[in-house]
């Protein structure tokens, strides 16, 4: 009877997640010829995909704890405590996108691959700021609807932001690829 | 006020900075087979649903060994009936969704015309080897991580779920090669 309930509570949502993940992957799929024309560009996508998913979910459960502890209700969203909230998580995004794009830079050089070091790193700042702020809206919608209907933010935020993070993430990279590839 | 920007900055940043460290290696091993990525795209397509699945396993499954261990019903031993029990049902629920989405993700390929010559019955064959033997290793993780965190007086819920994820990452993508290489694909 246990096993049945954890297989029913959780089964339908890991195979939603995966069904987004296949979306995130024919993203991916398309950008073959990408790969070839921007090196080093295959070796930023898992950790941008790890960064943003890392930063929003954290983001979704500090402000599921907030509104636990009362400091954000839906008559007072947009407070101090959310703006520092979200500019904690743009300066994040910000300083670790630089980071991914100078370590793949360095390995991809030792690996006797030579990206173009401006290139890159443009690439995923751009992909990283702007699925941030994307995905920062979303996760104060979700928010803002989970406390008009009463329920608990933190039963709904990680699993959607784990669904539609990987998929605004992968179509981010795309887009900074192809703007980068005819701007540079 | 309790929050403050800085503060989130400076709590956040060094496990994301080993998390972008070990996701930068994954990136390396992508480079060194882009040439069979680029060649058979329908594995490009599988490597973020593999990874995906793995990670969110591993969490549901920390997450509720976190909650046992804090309420008191799951022991931090390697013994734990309760754990195997968890443990078991994780597995089978890995299965059933590898399965079901490795005929997922053949539909679409089939649509996008880029099943090369793989049958479906060896896709599924190598999406549900690769899986199954990345679930046991993240599973094994995750509850390592939970009882290592909980015995250290650390929160279980903190840890588990980017360690999971990023350990998971990587390891995926080494399975995934080592299974086509089982199977003589890209060779």
């Amino acid at each position: 009877m246990y096993a049945k309930e954890m297989v029913k509570q959780s089964l339908p949502l890991i195979i939603f997640c995966g069904l987004g993940a296949i979306v995130a992957g024919s993203t991916l799929s398309l950008m073959t010829d990408l790969f070839y024309e921007i090196p080093g560009l295959i070796v930023v996508i898992p950790a941008i995909i790890a960064m943003r998913g890392n930063i929003s979910t954290a983001l979704g459960s500090r402000l599921g704890s907030a509104y636990h502890l009362g400091v954000i209700d839906s008559e007072n969203l947009w407070s101090d405590d959310l703006k520092q909230n979200i500019l904690g998580s743009l300066v994040l995004s910000f300083s670790v996108s630089v980071i991914i794009g100078i370590l793949a830079y360095i390995t991809s050089l030792f690996l006797g691959v030579s990206p173009d070091p401006a290139q890159l790193i443009l690439i995923v700042v751009v992909a990283g700021i702007i699925s941030g702020l994307i995905l920062t809206l979303l996760t104060i919608g979700i928010i803002f609807l989970v406390f008009k209907r009463g329920y608990d933010p933190d039963n709904i935020t990680g699993p959607a932001l784990a669904t539609f993070g990987d998929m605004i993430t992968m179509a981010c990279i795309f887009g900074s690829a192809i703007l980068m590839e005819v701007l540079l | 006020m309790i929050y403050n920007w800085k503060t989130i900055v400076k709590h956040g940043l060094p496990l994301l900075l080993v998390a972008v460290v070990i996701e930068i290696f994954a990136g390396q091993i992508l480079q060194g087979k882009q040439e069979l990525l680029v060649a058979i795209p329908i594995f490009l397509i599988s490597i973020p649903v593999v990874n995906s699945v793995a990670g969110n396993i591993g969490s549901v499954l920390g997450a509720r060994l976190a909650s046992g261990l804090h309420v008191g019903y799951v022991t931090s031993n390697l013994g734990d009936k309760e754990m195997h029990k968890n443990l078991v049902v994780s597995l089978l629920i890995g299965f059933f969704t590898y399965f079901i989405l490795a005929i997922v993700i053949y539909l679409v390929a089939l649509f996008g015309k880029i099943t090369e010559d793989l049958a479906l019955l060896e896709f599924v064959g190598i999406i549900i080897i690769t899986g199954f033997l990345l679930i046991c290793v993240v599973a094994v993780i995750s509850v390592l991580t939970a009882f290592i965190s909980f015995r250290r007086g650390l929160d279980p819920d903190d840890m588990v779920s980017p360690v999971v994820t990023t350990v998971g990452d990587v390891m995926g993508i080494v399975f995934l090669f080592i299974v086509l290489g089982m199977f003589g694909v890209g060779i």
